[in-house]
C-alpha cells in the first residue's frame, strides 16, 4: 500500500468519522460510540508507553483517576474551567507516574506489572476511605459529582451529546498522530530498541530508565487527559469507576489484542472488545456479574494462541491483499528476499 | 604503537564466594587486535562485562584514552567510545537490519537522514545492502552476527570489544568475519576479542593475553604464548605438560 493511499484511505476514515453524528441521532448508539472512541483513547494513550517498551502496565487506571478528580475539584472547588483543570490532571499524573515508574522501571517481566497493580490499588484504596484531605471533600466510594453550570465549551457541559462525541474524537486523533510522530522519533527507536533488547540499546547508548520514564510521563498525561473527559462527560466520579483495576486491565487488553506497539492497534481492540463488554454487561450483567471478564478472557486466550501480533495483523494483509487485486496486480503482496537458511533463534553458543 | 588508549589497572571482582577477576591489569594500544583468551570460567566475559560497564568492578581501575571510566554505566560507557557484541547475537527483532544500525548511529547524531546514511554505509561495508529492509528475526545466524557487528560500528567507536564472534559459525564464515574485523581495525577501531576458535585468533590478533582462574597468566605475540608451559597446563591440566616435557 503505498502512502498516497493510506494517507486518502485515512482522511476519508476520518470524515466519516466527522460526519457520523449526522447521520446517527440516537443518543444511545452516539453514547456508546463516545465510549468506544473513549476507550480507543485511554488503549492509545496505554500504548504510547506500555506497547512500545513491551511492559505491561496494570495500574493505568489511577491515571485516568488522578485527572478526573483534578478536573471535577477544581472545578467544584476553585471555580476553574475542566480544559485547565484536565491540564492541571495530566501534569499531576505524570509526575505521579515518574514517582512510580523510577522505582519499579528497572523490575523486569511479570513484577512490573504487578508493581503497577499495587501502586494502582493502594491509591484507589486510600481514595475510597478517604472523605475529606485537608479540606477537600473527597466522599470516598460515593464519589463526587458534577454540578451542571450551563452549557459552554468553556465549562465543558452540552445537553447535547454531539460536541462530546467530537472532543474524543478530536481526543483521539491527537493521541494517534502522537504515537505516530514518536514511533518514527528518536525516542520512538529507542524504546523498540529497549524492547527489543535491554542490553544492547544500553550498550549502544541509550539510558532505559530515562527513556522509558519520558513515554511513560507522556502516557500518563494522556490518560489523565482521558480521565478528565470521562468525568465530565458523565458527571460523575468515583474510584472504582475511574481508577478501578478493570479499567486498567480494559486499557491493557484492549492495546494487545489490537496490536500494541502501532498507532491502529489499541483503535482497533476498542473497536472489538468495548462493544463486547458494552453489550455483555447490558443483557447479561444483572444475572451473571463479571461475565464479561470471563469473556475477555476467553478472548484473550484466542488472541494469545492465533492472534500474537494482535488483531491489526492479520487486518493489514487482507487489506494488502485487496488493494494489490484492485491494483490488478498478483495478491502476494511485495516481495522480500528470502533468507537462504531459516532463522535460528540464540544461535548456538 | 605506544599510545594506550585501554588501562585495565588491578581491576577485581568477586561474586559471592568466587574471586571471578583478580588483580587484572593490562593495556591495549591505539589500532591493535588485542585477543583475550583462557579456559571457560577463567573469567573472561566477567573481565569484560567490566570494561564495558555491564558489571561495576570491586576494585581497580579502567581507563579509556585518559578517561576514568570505572563503574560508569554501559550507555555512558558508549559514549565515551567503548562498542561491544554479545556472545550470544542479539538484534532488535521487529526492526529491519537498517534500523538496528541506526539506533547505534543515534548516540552520535539527532539527525534523522545522518543515522541513516550511517546506517546504510555499514550495511555496505557488512555486504548486506540488499538485506537492509529484512526484519532481523528473519536473518540467519551468521548475518545476525554481522548485523550486531555493524551496530556496535555505528556509535563510531574507538575500541570494540566483541566476545565469541564465530561461536557457531561454519569455517568459510569464520575466515569472512576475520576479514571484517581485520578491515575494522582499518577504518581506525582498536578491537579487543575474546574467542576459543584458535585459528581465528592467530590469524587476527597482534598480540593475545591469557587469563587463568581470574588471572592474567601470559602476554605476547600468538605464536610464542601458546606454546608456554603455563599457558598448556592451564588449558589442557598438569599432565600434558608433564608429558609433554
Amino acid at each position: 500500500m503505498t502512502p498516497r493511499f493510506n494517507f486518502l484511505a485515512i482522511t476519508s476514515l476520518l470524515l466519516a468519522c466527522i460526519a457520523l453524528p449526522l447521520v446517527l441521532h440516537d443518543e444511545f448508539l452516539i453514547h456508546s460510540v463516545i465510549m468506544v472512541l473513549y476507550f480507543g483513547y485511554l488503549a492509545s494513550s496505554w500504548n504510547l508507553m506500555c506497547g512500545y517498551v513491551g511492559q505491561i502496565s496494570f495500574g493505568h487506571s489511577v491515571f485516568s483517576g488522578v485527572g478526573g478528580y483534578a478536573s471535577v475539584l477544581l472545578l467544584t472547588g476553585m471555580g476553574w474551567s475542566p480544559w485547565l483543570g484536565a491540564l492541571v490532571g495530566g501534569i499531576a499524573a505524570a509526575v505521579l507516574s515518574v514517582a512510580i515508574g523510577y522505582p519499579t522501571m528497572r523490575l523486569r517481566g511479570p513484577y512490573f506489572a504487578l508493581t503497577t497493580i499495587a501502586f494502582a490499588e493502594i491509591i484507589r484504596i486510600w481514595f475510597e476511605n478517604t472523605d475529606v484531605v485537608f479540606g477537600i471533600q473527597l466522599k470516598g466510594a460515593e464519589g463526587l459529582s458534577v454540578p451542571l453550570i450551563g452549557t459552554s465549551w468553556a465549562k465543558f457541559q452540552f445537553e447535547s451529546k454531539v460536541p462530546y462525541y467530537y472532543i474524543i474524537l478530536g481526543m483521539l486523533v491527537v493521541v494517534m498522530t502522537i504515537t505516530w510522530l514518536m514511533e518514527r522519533s528518536r525516542l520512538g527507536v529507542c524504546l523498540k530498541a529497549i524492547r527489543g533488547d535491554r542490553d544492547a540499546a544500553e550498550s549502544l547508548g541509550i539510558n532505559p530508565t530515562r527513556y522509558t520514564l519520558t513515554a511513560l510521563a507522556m502516557s500518563a498525561f494522556m490518560t489523565a487527559l482521558g480521565g478528565s473527559f470521562y468525568a465530565q462527560f458523565i458527571r460523575f466520579i468515583n474510584p472504582e469507576r475511574n481508577m478501578g483495576t478493570e479499567l486498567s486491565i480494559d486499557m491493557a487488553l484492549m492495546s494487545i489484542i489490537g496490536g500494541q506497539g502501532t498507532v491502529f492497534g489499541p483503535l482497533i481492540g476498542a473497536l472489538f472488545l468495548a462493544p463486547l463488554a458494552e453489550i455483555t454487561r447490558t443483557y447479561l450483567g444483572g444475572q451473571f456479574a463479571g461475565l464479561h471478564l470471563a469473556l475477555y478472557g476467553l478472548v484473550l486466550i484466542v488472541a494469545v494462541l492465533y492472534l500474537p501480533k494482535g488483531l491489526l495483523h492479520p487486518l493489514r494483509q487482507v487489506a494488502r491483499r485487496a488493494f494489490a487485486k484492485l491494483r490488478g496486480g498478483d495478491a502476494k503482496g511485495p516481495q522480500l528476499p528470502v533468507p537462504a537458511v531459516l532463522p535460528v533463534q540464540g544461535d548456538a553458543k | 604503537m605506544s599510545d594506550v588508549l585501554l588501562q585495565v589497572d588491578r581491576v577485581a571482582k568477586r561474586f559471592g564466594g568466587v574471586q571471578a577477576v583478580k588483580s587484572l591489569s593490562f593495556e591495549l594500544h591505539r589500532g591493535e587486535i588485542l585477543g583475550l583468551l583462557g579456559p571457560n570460567g577463567a573469567g573472561k566475559t566477567t573481565a569484560f562485562n567490566m570494561i564495558a560497564g555491564f558489571i561495576g568492578p570491586d576494585a581497580g581501575r579502567i581507563a579509556l584514552e585518559g578517561r576514568d571510566i570505572t563503574g560508569q554505566r554501559p550507555w555512558d560507557v558508549c559514549k565515551a567510545g567503548l562498542a561491544r557484541t554479545f556472545q550470544l547475537s542479539r538484534p532488535f527483532g521487529g526492526m529491519s537490519a537498517r534500523e538496528n544500525l541506526v539506533v547505534g548511529a543515534l548516540v552520535k547524531t539527532n539527525d534523522r537522514q545522518r543515522s541513516r546514511d550511517k546506517a546504510d554505509e555499514l550495511l555496505d561495508f557488512l555486504g548486506m545492502s540488499a538485506l537492509a529492509d529484512v526484519d532481523a528475526d528473519n536473518l540467519t545466524a551468521f548475518e545476525r552476527r554481522k548485523i550486531e557487528l555493524g551496530r556496535a560500528l555505528s556509535t563510531d567507536p574507538s575500541l570494540l570489544l566483541m566476545d565469541e564472534v564465530v561461536a557457531g559459525a561454519t569455517p568459510q564464515e569464520a575466515m569472512t568475519m576475520v576479514g571484517l574485523i581485520q578491515r575494522v581495525r582499518d577504518r581506525g577501531v582498536t578491537v579487543l576479542i575474546i574467542e576459543h576458535v584458535m585459528k581465528v585468533i592467530m590469524s587476527l590478533s597482534d598480540r593475545v593475553i591469557v587469563m587463568h582462574l581470574g588471572e592474567l597468566i601470559a602476554d605476547g605475540v600468538p605464536a610464542d604464548v601458546v606454546s608456554q608451559p603455563n599457558v598448556l597446563q592451564a588449558y589442557f591440566g598438569d599432565d600434558y605438560v608433564e608429558a609433554g616435557a
